[in-house]
């Protein structure tokens, strides 16, 4: 298990034991699972996805920010971040995050597809 | 002797005062519980934040790798102090301490042949600094009311950016009001550029522990780590000083609370004994009027 820590300016939105948590690092997709080698990464917009046994635990939307990986330990400093399972298609356009984001085309238009097809189900 | 209704009146002035000050004190109170938890759970993000920057930067050996941002510029001319004052009055010594403190680092500065520019925060310091004859570049105000704290932060951080790189500025320094506790607050520097060592330091012995592998590379990193420092040390420095705010506010309305109170027990205290000495006034009167009947 590791212990998996999301951030935001304002406060901790969440500390947990995780299995598995898949993050959208800038430069391609990567799994934080406990034992990996040190490592910062920023982040692009896309889906965050804890896993366990193969499967979507929950799911996030994150707009940037950064990871910090080390041992048994993996911080993600997120600049905003939503539950998806709080959106879907027809009301995401009314959240806080997409109204925070306005003005920044790539990220909504990630919003809108995570929201309507996440890469990881 | 003091007029009755006269003092009367005082008496009722001052307890409406009491009432006011006993007010703000208690709202000054549960804003103070806010602001604090506020600051408190935007520490961790900060603290991390500098943690990968120092290990960053750490991890360059050459500081000449290192953008000037992070570093500052070698022959410094142009020194920024950033201001963060209250919006409101009624804090006791909260921003008067400040500006005394700031004059004298401004002419600490001027003595060392640099030349400076003021950004306040809040309407005070904005109408104090406009009397002086320094160069004000921008003003921000209105930060407490509707959590606007992270916007304006924001704001200031694209500003300082903006005159950093128009290199109208060669250093940025923020000065803010420290929570020390509810009784005590600091005026307190940071240097925003070049990045302040002793928090680079402090943590390098930790960040030595482990050597990270970075993604993208260091440089892309950076340029994407920079303003966000300086976006949270703005948002922390707002934060603090809106505590401190607040716990100023607190601790001089208790003080008027507990003066407006004294008043009102010495003046009642006359009112008393006037009273009393016109009844033994009018008594006299009566009964030598009796007698010489």
């Amino acid at each position: 298990m590791i212990n998996l820590k999301v951030v935001s300016p304002q406060k901790v939105i969440f500390e947990k034991e995780v299995e598995m948590a898949v993050l959208p690092g800038a430069e391609g997709d990567f799994a934080a699972m406990p034992n990996h080698s040190p490592f910062i990464s920023s982040l692009r917009p896309g889906q965050m996805a804890i896993m366990s046994s193969n499967k979507v635990d929950e799911s996030f939307f994150v707009s940037g920010g950064l990871v910090m990986l080390k041992e048994k330990v993996c911080e993600v400093l997120v600049d905003q971040i939503e539950p998806l399972s709080d959106v879907n298609s027809s009301n995401y356009q009314q959240s806080k995050t997409y109204q925070e984001l306005e003005g920044n085309e790539t990220a909504l238009g990630t919003f809108e597809q995570v929201v309507n097809n996440p890469p990881y189900k | 002797m003091p007029n009755l209704k006269e003092l009367k009146n005082r008496i009722s002035s001052v307890k409406s005062t009491r009432k006011i000050t006993s007010a703000m004190k208690m709202v000054a109170a549960s804003k103070l519980r806010r602001a604090q938890e506020l600051a408190e759970s935007s520490r961790v993000y900060a603290d991390s934040l500098s943690f990968i920057l120092s290990s960053l930067a750490g991890n360059t050996k050459n500081s000449a790798d290192l953008p000037e941002i992070l570093t500052g510029r070698e022959n410094s001319k142009i020194s920024l102090l950033i201001i963060n004052s209250s919006d409101r009055g009624l804090c006791g010594g909260f921003n008067s301490n400040l500006f005394r403190n700031a004059k004298k680092w401004i002419s600490d500065q001027q003595g060392q042949g640099k030349s400076v520019k003021i950004m306040t925060v809040g309407k005070k310091a904005s109408s104090f600094y406009k009397k002086t004859d320094l160069d004000i570049v921008a003003s921000f105000e209105d930060l407490n009311s509707n959590d606007r704290q992270l916007q304006v932060s924001e704001e200031i951080k694209n500003k300082i950016m903006e005159l950093f790189e128009n290199n109208e500025i060669d250093e940025v320094s923020i000065l803010f009001n420290k929570f020390v506790s509810a009784i005590s607050q600091e005026p307190t520097y940071q240097s925003l550029i070049p990045l302040s060592n002793d928090e680079t330091s402090e943590d390098e012995s930790e960040s030595n522990n482990a050597i990270f592998e970075f993604e993208p590379d260091k440089n892309e990193l950076l340029e994407y780590l920079v303003p966000r420092n300086f976006l949270t040390q703005i948002y922390r420095s707002v934060l603090e000083s809106s505590a401190s705010e607040h716990a100023a506010r607190m601790t001089s309305m208790d003080n008027a609370t507990r003066n407006a109170g004294d008043m009102i027990d010495r003046l009642t205290l006359t009112y008393n004994r006037t009273r009393q000495a016109f009844i033994t006034k009018e008594l006299i009167e009566i009964i030598s009027g009796a007698e010489a009947v």
